[in-house]
């Protein structure tokens, strides 16, 4: 028995440590200027992968040499803790100077953000791909600065596609259905159109159908889902559901065991992500496949995107020609394509666009990404509405259309 | 749950112990209990920290209007309980939680019965028997479960290709995509993880009921199954009340089988009370409608207890 106890404690103790150190690294670095009379920032940043301290490291590093007089103090903490931690310090009152995390609405309603205009120069702020800079806006005012990017886009599994004597991949809901029917009629074992509406990302799914049709999640001021275009989406959904033209249970399937089934080959047609590519070369390179934009009800390209931003916090306006200076640097071409190349996301800037070596890899995502529409997260009534979608709009499998978008819209109402 | 040393204090050993010990002195009840309050009031404070304070703050908070970051937007006296009982799926949802309950306990206890009954029994090979029906305790609830989850998945689930390759079923069933069988699963499973706890509890009633009194009713001339039900089940019965008990707490507070099981299926049909406030949490961000079903929670598991202990009466000694 003593053996799992002491294992325990000098666990629990080694995470106490752990947390002391991630903030006293933010305590030394908010002591603000140092000994040479320069100034110090402090940046606190989301691990994405194995190699972003380094990536960073290696940005702040040639950042310093160009700007002496500035150093920039690196804090990197995981997904699961960033949030905690950010609290925290923001109840403090040590707020790092510069932020990355993917919601800035918060912070921005706190009024404790820099508007993105005075902290990075008029052509850093140019080159953000419009669809991104309206996600990145709080009542008129751009606050984020958008860092990374993903988005949806349709795979499909090219030999199944022929099988079925279709050569291009459907880009409105009508072929959609007709693609799917013919696949579903070839008795092949492979199903049409993996619809994944399980909790997972229910919304995600749902998203790129009302969209599709046009429907918008808000009106600008509250949170509109039961609306004649989202009705037309979710009815056209349930119709391929009826069909049996999609996986067996639509209703309780998460999209990431679905894809692992498209990848297998067993689903002919499947909204994916561009970390998908890499599944599948990992898990069945073999699969003969292409992508295309989402399939919308009249063809008109439109996606989900997804972004996580750069955020500026009003610490001490001493530092701000720092802050500029940094964000600056950050966003020119080379450095910011280091940093999204590595990392594998879709980059928010024209110039990182045109100049990215994932181009080819990732060029289906590139040509729809501005045509991206996003979540309104800056909603309050968004987080309980999302959830509601997630919980609930499986339903369609077997309830009325209508009466599930109601349910949704009651629940967004209440929160 | 276990009151009655609190309501019968053996007031003969006190006054005796205190009387040799101390002649002068006629220390009453209260000047006991203040020598004993010292060593007591580590364990009382901490019951007070761990039980009474969160119990206390859960029904507070139940009254409250509360914003879905937790702001405390002042009282909202019963309105949190009106949004409870006006929300449609609650009648399906106890309806549920009822048949949650009864079908695991009661299956739990009749499989155990039989369970420790043979693992009572000398045979050759009775320790690894034993120690195989403490796996399904030793493992975690979750991974035991995201095992069979993954088992019956429609697509690659070993359990779902091995019924239809023995020609159960025609084609893969998605066992865990729909309200009904995911729940009747979820409830195996239930069952399957309650057994080695049960089994032992009563494995060691069993090992009380010495074998002069088995012998004495083979003497009398008891069959096997008089012997069983007149002998030893009533010999049984406190093993049988704590088990019990201590398996409607649990099965009626488990979440994690059913958020596996069940988690992804859209709507309510396979939501249990305890599983609900996790989606009211969760999916709504409604924190005091939460708080007022934990309550409305305690409230039934309290009475469920209560009803259990007054008609079985299964502290009775006799």
């Amino acid at each position: 028995m003593r053996t799992p106890v002491r294992t325990t404690a000098a666990a629990v103790a080694m995470g106490l440590t752990l947390t002391a150190c991630g903030f006293s690294g933010g305590d030394e670095g908010s002591s603000g200027d140092d000994a040479g009379g320069g100034t110090t920032i402090d940046l606190l940043v989301p691990q994405y992968s194995d190699q972003t301290k380094a990536l960073w490291q290696e940005i702040i590093a040639g950042f310093e040499e160009q700007n002496s007089g500035i150093s920039v103090n690196l804090e990197v903490q995981s997904w699961d803790n960033i949030n905690d931690v950010v609290r925290t310090k923001v109840q403090a009152g040590e707020a790092p100077d510069i932020l990355n995390i993917d919601a800035f609405s918060g912070f921005a309603k706190d009024d404790l953000l820099y508007p993105a205009e005075e902290v990075v120069s008029p052509e850093t702020l140019d080159d953000f791909q419009q669809s991104f800079i309206d996600n990145a806006t709080l009542d008129g005012t751009v606050y984020g600065l958008p860092l990374i990017a993903s988005a949806r886009a349709l795979f499909y599994n090219k030999d199944v596609l022929a099988q079925a004597g279709v050569s291009e991949p459907p880009s409105t809901w009508d072929q959609l259905l007709s693609t799917a029917t013919k696949i579903s009629e070839l008795d092949a074992d492979v199903y049409g159109y993996g619809m994944p509406l399980g909790s997972e990302e229910a919304q995600a799914e749902t998203s790129i159908f009302t969209f599709g049709a046009g429907g918008a999640w808000t009106d600008g001021d509250s949170i509109t889902v039961d609306t004649p275009e989202n009705l037309e989406a979710l009815k056209f959904m349930k119709s391929m559901i009826d069909a049996g033209v999609t996986q067996p249970d639509p209703g309780a399937t998460d999209r990431t065991p679905m894809l692992d089934v498209f990848i297998q080959g067993k689903i002919a047609m499947a909204v994916g992500l561009p970390p998908t590519i890499g599944q599948i070369e990992e898990r069945n390179p073999d699969l003969n496949y292409g992508i295309a934009p989402v399939p919308t009800k009249d063809g008109e390209p439109v996606t989900l995107g997804v972004a996580d931003h750069l955020m500026a916090f009003r610490n001490d306006d001493d530092k701000k020609d720092a802050i500029r200076a940094f964000l600056d640097h950050f966003y020119s071409q080379d450095v910011y394509l280091s940093f999204v190349d590595a990392e594998g996301f879709l980059p928010t800037t024209k110039s990182g666009a045109d100049g990215t070596e994932n181009a080819d890899r990732f060029s289906e995502f590139l040509e729809v990404l501005p045509n991206a529409r996003f979540y309104p997260s800056t909603n309050e009534a968004w987080a309980a509405t999302q959830g509601a979608l997630q919980t609930l709009v499986g339903q369609i499998q077997s309830k009325d259309a209508a009466a599930v978008l109601k349910q949704i819209q009651d629940k967004a109402d209440a929160a | 749950m276990t009151a009655p040393p609190a309501a019968t204090p053996p007031a003969t050993p006190e006054s005796a112990v205190t009387g040799t010990r101390r002649p002068r002195g006629r220390p009453g009840r209260w000047s006991a209990l203040g020598r004993a309050l010292p060593w007591l009031t580590p364990a009382l404070l901490l019951i007070a920290g761990v039980v009474l304070f969160p119990a206390g703050y859960m029904a507070w908070t139940s009254v409250r209007d509360l914003s879905q970051f937790g702001m405390d937007n002042g009282p909202a006296g019963l309105d949190n309980y009106a949004r409870l009982l006006e929300f449609g799926a609650l009648p399906r949802v106890l309806l549920n939680t009822v048949v949650w309950v009864f079908g695991v306990v009661v299956t739990t206890v009749l499989i155990s019965l039989g369970l420790a009954q043979f693992l009572d029994k000398a045979f050759p090979g009775r320790r690894i028997v034993r120690l195989a029906v403490i796996i399904p305790w030793a493992a975690s609830v979750v991974m035991t479960t995201t095992v069979f989850y993954y088992g019956m998945d429609p697509f690659y689930g070993v359990i779902n290709t091995f019924l239809v390759d023995v020609g159960l079923l025609d084609q893969p069933y998605g066992f865990t995509r729909n309200a009904l069988p995911a729940f009747l699963t979820a409830m195996g499973i239930a069952v399957f993880v309650s057994l080695p706890f049960t089994t032992y509890t009563l494995l060691a009633g069993l090992q009380t009921i010495t074998l002069d009194v088995r012998e004495a009713a083979q003497m009398d001339g008891a069959g096997p199954w008089a012997a069983y039900r007149q002998i030893i089940l009533p010999l049984l019965r406190p093993a049988l009340a704590v088990a019990t008990i201590i398996n409607i707490i649990n099965v009626f507070n488990s979440l994690p089988i059913l958020q596996v099981m069940t988690g992804s299926i859209p709507g309510y049909s396979a939501d249990t009370t305890t599983t609900l406030i996790f989606k009211f949490i969760r999916a709504d961000r409604q924190i005091d409608t939460a708080s007022a079903l934990s309550v409305l929670n305690f409230v039934i598991v309290l009475g469920v207890i209560l009803v259990y202990l007054k008609v079985v009466k299964p502290m009775r000694e006799d």
